[in-house]
């Protein structure tokens, strides 16, 4: 399944970023593959754990990272409007679209603050309360993205953003090639898996788990 | 389109017995241009978020009266409708897109309506010729300077061609050169016969253009005069009300009684510790910051500051000041580069300072970067600044000029000598200004030499001594305040 976000990310020319990952994502696989059976002890089963959630997580994150990057607002909003989805769920989704750089932009700025404050992940004062640093990350953003959520929806209303009005789109969209090719392949790898669940074949397990 | 408020009232809360407007009564002819002007907090927003629909529509609470848009009651009408009449462009530049690029931003209320796809192509056309937007098309949003983001938020409303604007406070995070590109967008808007509202204690831009200014106090109007009659009262009248200067030349004129409405023995004492220690400097070398090695966005040799005073930074959007500020307090730059900076000993206080207030109570917040903690001392540099009965509120709670002064408070407590300010009078009204002027002298007068980034001429002359003038990421010049007051004011009309 990372095989389709990373071939999209690369049309996006995200080189670096692809690689990243996907080193990381084939280290956490191999490693839980390979520890699952073995008996590693206390704190070598949290990280074999650890490798679990990176290597089942991570390409959900990437195909989300991907959607939030290369979506357009209008086109989310016209593509789920051809697809007649209700727009009071559309709305709030395309806000969320919209929400996530804004969250990271202010995440960014509060981390410099608490750098310049000398305060940081490992040190004595977060050792002795570790949840401190949870609750100074956390206090500055929630208070400024609560207030650029209001914001956000005052802009969006008085520009005449609301449901009961039919909205046009300038964008072009359509399901073309590329999207039967994506969706087919999507479709054969969860076949696979399927198939590979029910047979418990270990062939199958390791071609799918090749792919996955 | 004629605007028409009758009788109107308004309170945040079920009762119209706090309420922020009072019976009002306002009638904005069609092509009119019409300042709302007042001190923060004096219902002037709320005015134009009556007008732009927010109220009663989006915001919940009390009305009493009528608005009229032509002849067609408010309350009747959804947002939607509204907004085709009435355009709003807001303060902050940073929450009012709610796309991600340039172009679908400006088709966005277009498409909302409706419109056929080749008639919004043709007005996003239209618009982007207009206002000359050429260079700004199919950008991020994230990447655009302030001024940038407010000239699109125009195109953007105008595009659908509402009859009417509502801008609120447009100006307050432009720098000098983005607010004259503004007086030429609500000229134009002007000439073809819109009618046009705003928000605003700054009025010097639009003194050419405005056909009234309307000052409202305690939700009433107080008075009304045309942008002349204003000032020729002169630029104390102003001040007592306020009001930011009306005619930035004016300044030039002011000499010695810059000091307006503030108490000067506490200034007059600090310029005489200043003066013991004026051929003090502090040196900073090697200053350089880039992302691409060919196009150095800093490239600073040495930077002196004298020490114990405050030095305005001053420089258009872009320039690096904020880069500056950065690589002084170690948050940019190369590993060696930022261990170098923390042993200078820099603060910063943000321009957003509810990002760097991260406790529960304020005291705390003064306490987190003290070593050792102390509890007495950290209630002494509260009490410096008028804060020790707000010592065991939560940060939040507090104003923002009290959060901006917590803020310098906990860079106090740290034992930095050298603080930096990015914009700290952005937004603000004149006496609002001379408070956080008056705060920013005490901590020079208590040994702390200060770098504010400004753009605000009238900050720079009530309370800095020295300007650094930097251009494309170096410094260009730098001079001492006195005796070149003309000098400032040029360089920052003619940025």
């Amino acid at each position: 399944m990372f095989a389709v976000p990373a071939v999209l990310l690369l049309f996006e020319r995200k080189w670096r970023f692809v690689l990243a990952f996907f080193s990381v994502y084939l280290a956490a696989a191999l490693g839980f593959d390979y520890l699952k059976t073995m008996d590693v002890g206390r704190v070598g089963s949290l990280a074999v754990s650890t490798m679990m959630v990176v290597s089942h997580m991570m390409p959900i994150t990437i195909v989300l990272y991907y959607v939030m990057m290369s979506t357009k607002v209008n086109e989310f909003l016209a593509a789920m409007a051809r697809m007649h989805v209700p727009t009071k769920l559309t709305i709030p989704l395309t806000v969320m679209i919209r929400f996530f750089p804004t969250v990271f932009d202010e995440a960014r700025a509060i981390g410099h603050a608490m750098r310049m404050r000398g305060i940081r992940l490992f040190s004595l004062h977060t050792l002795k309360n570790p949840f401190s640093i949870l609750e100074y990350r956390l206090v500055p953003l929630l208070v400024s993205i609560t207030k650029i959520g209001d914001e956000l929806s005052i802009a969006a209303v008085t520009r005449g953003l609301s449901p009961e009005t039919r909205r046009s789109c300038v964008a072009t969209i359509g399901f073309h090639v590329q999207d039967v090719i994506v969706f087919v392949y999507c479709m054969a790898v969860v076949a696979c898996l399927v198939i590979a669940s029910r047979a418990k074949q270990s062939i199958v397990d390791i071609i799918s788990a090749l792919f996955s | 389109m004629n605007i028409t408020l009758k009788n109107v009232s308004f309170s945040y809360s079920d009762s119209l017995d706090d309420a922020v407007i009072k019976d009002l009564n306002l009638e904005i002819r069609s092509g009119e241009c019409v300042i709302l002007a007042g001190e923060s907090g004096c219902g002037k927003t709320t005015i134009s978020k009556m007008i732009n629909g927010l109220i009663p529509h989006y915001h919940s609470g009390t009305m009493g009266g009528d608005v009229l848009l032509g002849d067609k009651n408010t309350a009747d009408m959804t947002l939607a409708e509204i907004s085709r009449y009435v355009g709003s462009v807001f303060q902050n530049p940073r929450s009012q897109f709610f796309n991600i690029d340039t172009d679908s931003e400006i088709a966005f209320g277009c498409e909302n309506q409706g419109m056929p796809r080749e008639e919004i192509l043709q007005r996003v056309e239209g618009v982007v010729k207009e206002f000359r937007l050429e260079h700004l098309m199919g950008r991020n949003i994230f990447h655009l300077s302030g001024g940038e983001k407010q000239k699109i938020a125009c195109a953007s409303v105008a595009a659908t061609g509402p009859e009417i604007f509502v801008l609120d406070e447009p100006s307050a995070n432009l720098d000098l050169k983005s607010v004259a590109d503004l007086t030429e967008i609500v000229a134009r808007w002007k000439k073809a016969g819109k009618t046009v509202v705003v928000v605003e204690h700054r009025i010097h831009y639009l003194r050419k253009i405005a056909d009234r200014i309307c000052y409202v106090k305690d939700g009433r109007i107080a008075y009304e005069w045309t942008p002349a009659e204003l000032e020729a009262k002169g630029a104390e009248y102003a001040a007592n009300l306020g009001l930011r200067c009306v005619n930035l030349e004016q300044l030039k004129e002011m000499g010695d009684a810059r000091l307006r409405g503030y108490d000067k023995k506490g200034v007059v004492a600090s310029r005489d510790t200043a003066k013991q220690s004026l051929n003090e400097t502090i040196l900073f070398t090697d200053l350089h910051f880039a992302y691409n090695r060919k196009f150095p966005i800093l490239d600073i040799p040495t930077l002196t500051l004298p020490r114990s005073q405050i030095t305005a930074l001053i420089g258009h959007n872009g320039a690096g000041k904020s880069t500056l500020a950065q690589v002084l307090c170690g948050l940019c730059g190369r590993w060696r580069q930022k261990r170098k900076a923390r042993k200078y000993g820099t603060y910063l206080i943000m321009q957003d300072v509810n990002h760097q207030l991260f406790t529960e109570s304020v005291l705390e917040e003064v306490l987190l970067g003290m070593r050792p903690q102390n509890e007495k001392a950290a209630l002494e540099i509260l009490a410096g600044l008028n804060l020790e009965q707000y010592a065991y509120e939560h940060p939040m709670a507090l104003s923002g000029g009290q959060k901006q002064r917590v803020a310098i408070g906990s860079g106090v407590s740290s034992g930095r000598d050298i603080v930096v300010f990015d914009e700290p009078t952005s937004g603000l009204d004149y006496r609002q200004m001379l408070a956080v002027s008056a705060t920013l002298q005490k901590l020079a007068a208590s040994g702390k030499t200060l770098l504010v980034i400004t753009h605000d001429p009238e900050f720079i002359l009530n309370c800095c001594s020295n300007i650094i003038r930097m251009e494309h990421g170096k410094i260009a010049e730098q001079y001492p305040l006195q005796g070149n007051q003309d000098k400032l004011i040029e360089s920052m009309l003619n940025v």
